[in-house]
């Protein structure tokens, strides 16, 4: 297991991902402990990919969306439901809350992700991985 | 030449998938007359020693039921791989894990504190453990060693097709066989039922609104329904939304939602969380963006267990398999 932090950021596409590919042109941002993945909404983001992040070594999950009323197609509100949720249920399986974060940037606030992702890579630096748990055994 | 040879296996099951076999009634004379059940512990007396002694490959087909988390389930799964031509995960503990899944929750340690500890009709002051072996009056006795883990079949060994349900119906087994003896296949690795979802076939459909949006979920014996209406309608969860067709409904006919024994449809990787989206989707707050995260959680209220009730069949194949 890696023994530096990896974060993954889901993104939408139509707000704050274009800003955060810029945002990240600034070297002092660049990093490869956080990795933006772009979505078609938050509300398209299946949760399985959540998942699949945690499973293939990721130590946090974030997950952004618009603020209230500035999605079209109110997926924010979907996201945050599945996340609540999901959070929950990973608890059960030993992955802390805290591993899975939720936010809402508008189209302008990519800084303030970059910002907000880097804070969320040092907290759950404090973490480390998740446990492994061997194939079969 | 002679007749095709079956074979039955069970593993970490309840014995609920036997009954299945059993449950073909007639049907089960033509199943006997068109091939030779050379083994099945529940109902011949045929010995681990008769298969050992088949070429491999000699059996034609082999249904296995039961999840595997013991090195003597591993034994007999590997040896019944070996003297078979296809084997078929049968039910939904061989397919997904099922409820003998739920055990990934905790491990070895655990189980066997709570089993042989902590249970209040427990005596067992010495803090005798199961162990591989022990020594009884000079004599070396051994058990199956016991694994932190449970596994659907096709963790363990190659997999040629998966029969879902807790039990799989009469029809799908019928089906299976019947397939199997005409050589009518569908490709490698297929779940041997429709790629539907529930929904889509359930009685109750008909009443199911265009558009379903829940405020609060519900417990289902805490709601008074119309036998005849959509579950969701009233707010209660059924996981028929996500989970495949082909139960011929019997818990909806018995006014029970679906907790999704069929598992995923065809393409999901990962039938609990699917369920967990779904349902969430179908969740509408009346003051959504002002909503903060309590309010949801109060909405969530009655999920006391996401990952149990979402996970009830499929925890050992999901993505986790199971908690860190």
């Amino acid at each position: 297991m890696a023994d530096k932090p990896k974060v993954v950021v889901f993104c939408c596409n139509w707000s704050v991902y274009p800003g955060l590919q810029l945002t990240r042109l600034d070297p002092s941002l660049r990093s490869d402990e956080i990795e933006p993945i772009v979505t078609m909404c938050s509300g398209r983001l299946n949760p399985e990919l959540v998942i699949e992040a945690f499973r293939n070594g990721a130590w946090g999950v974030m997950v952004t969306g618009c603020p209230p009323e500035e999605c079209d197609h109110d997926g924010n509100y979907n996201a945050r439901r599945r996340m609540t949720l999901l959070r929950r249920a990973l608890g059960q399986l030993g992955i802390e809350g805290e591993r899975l974060a939720m936010g809402w940037y508008s189209a302008g606030e990519s800084a303030k992700l970059a910002k907000a992702a880097t804070e969320f890579r040092d907290r759950i630096s404090q973490l480390g991985p998740l446990a492994e748990v061997p194939e079969m055994a | 030449m002679g007749k095709p040879k079956v074979a039955f296996y069970w593993c970490a099951s309840c014995g609920g998938c036997e009954e299945a076999v059993v449950d073909l009634a007639e049907d089960i004379l033509k199943v006997v007359e068109a091939v030779d059940i050379v083994f099945w512990p529940v109902a011949l007396d045929f010995k681990k020693s008769d298969v050992e002694a088949m070429d491999d490959g000699e059996i034609a087909l082999t249904f296995i039921n039961g999840a595997v988390r013991t090195d003597e389930q591993r034994e007999m799964v590997e040896l019944l791989r070996r003297k078979s031509g296809l084997v078929v995960a049968f039910g939904s503990c061989a397919h997904l894990g099922g409820i003998p899944g739920l055990a990934n929750f905790y491990d070895r340690k655990g189980i066997f504190e709570r089993a042989y500890l902590t249970t209040p009709s427990t005596d067992n002051p010495a803090g005798v453990f199961p162990s591989k072996t022990s020594q009884v009056d000079g004599e070396e006795l051994t058990l199956p060693g016991f694994w932190n883990t449970v596994h659907p079949l096709d963790q363990v060994i190659d997999v040629d097709y998966y029969l879902p349900g807790c039990a799989p119906p009469a029809d799908l087994i019928m089906d299976a066989v019947n397939a199997v003896l005409s050589g009518q296949l569908p490709g490698k690795g297929a779940v041997l039922a429709p790629s539907k979802t529930l929904c889509d076939t359930c009685p109750r459909s008909d009443t199911k609104p265009e558009k379903i949006s829940i405020e609060k979920l519900k417990r289902p014996h805490l709601t008074e329904m119309d036998p005849d209406k959509c579950f969701l309608e009233y707010g209660v969860i059924c996981l028929g939304i996500a989970t495949r067709s082909g139960c011929g409904e019997r818990c909806i006919n018995a006014n029970m939602p679906c907790r999704g024994c069929f598992g995923p449809v065809d393409g999901v990787k990962d039938h609990g969380v699917r369920s967990l989206s779904a349902i969430a989707s179908l969740l509408e707050l009346p003051d959504e963006e002002n909503a903060t995260e309590e309010d949801i959680l109060a909405a969530l209220g009655p999920i006391a267990d996401p990952a149990g009730l979402f996970y009830m069949y499929s925890l050992p194949s999901s993505l986790l398999r199971r908690s860190r």
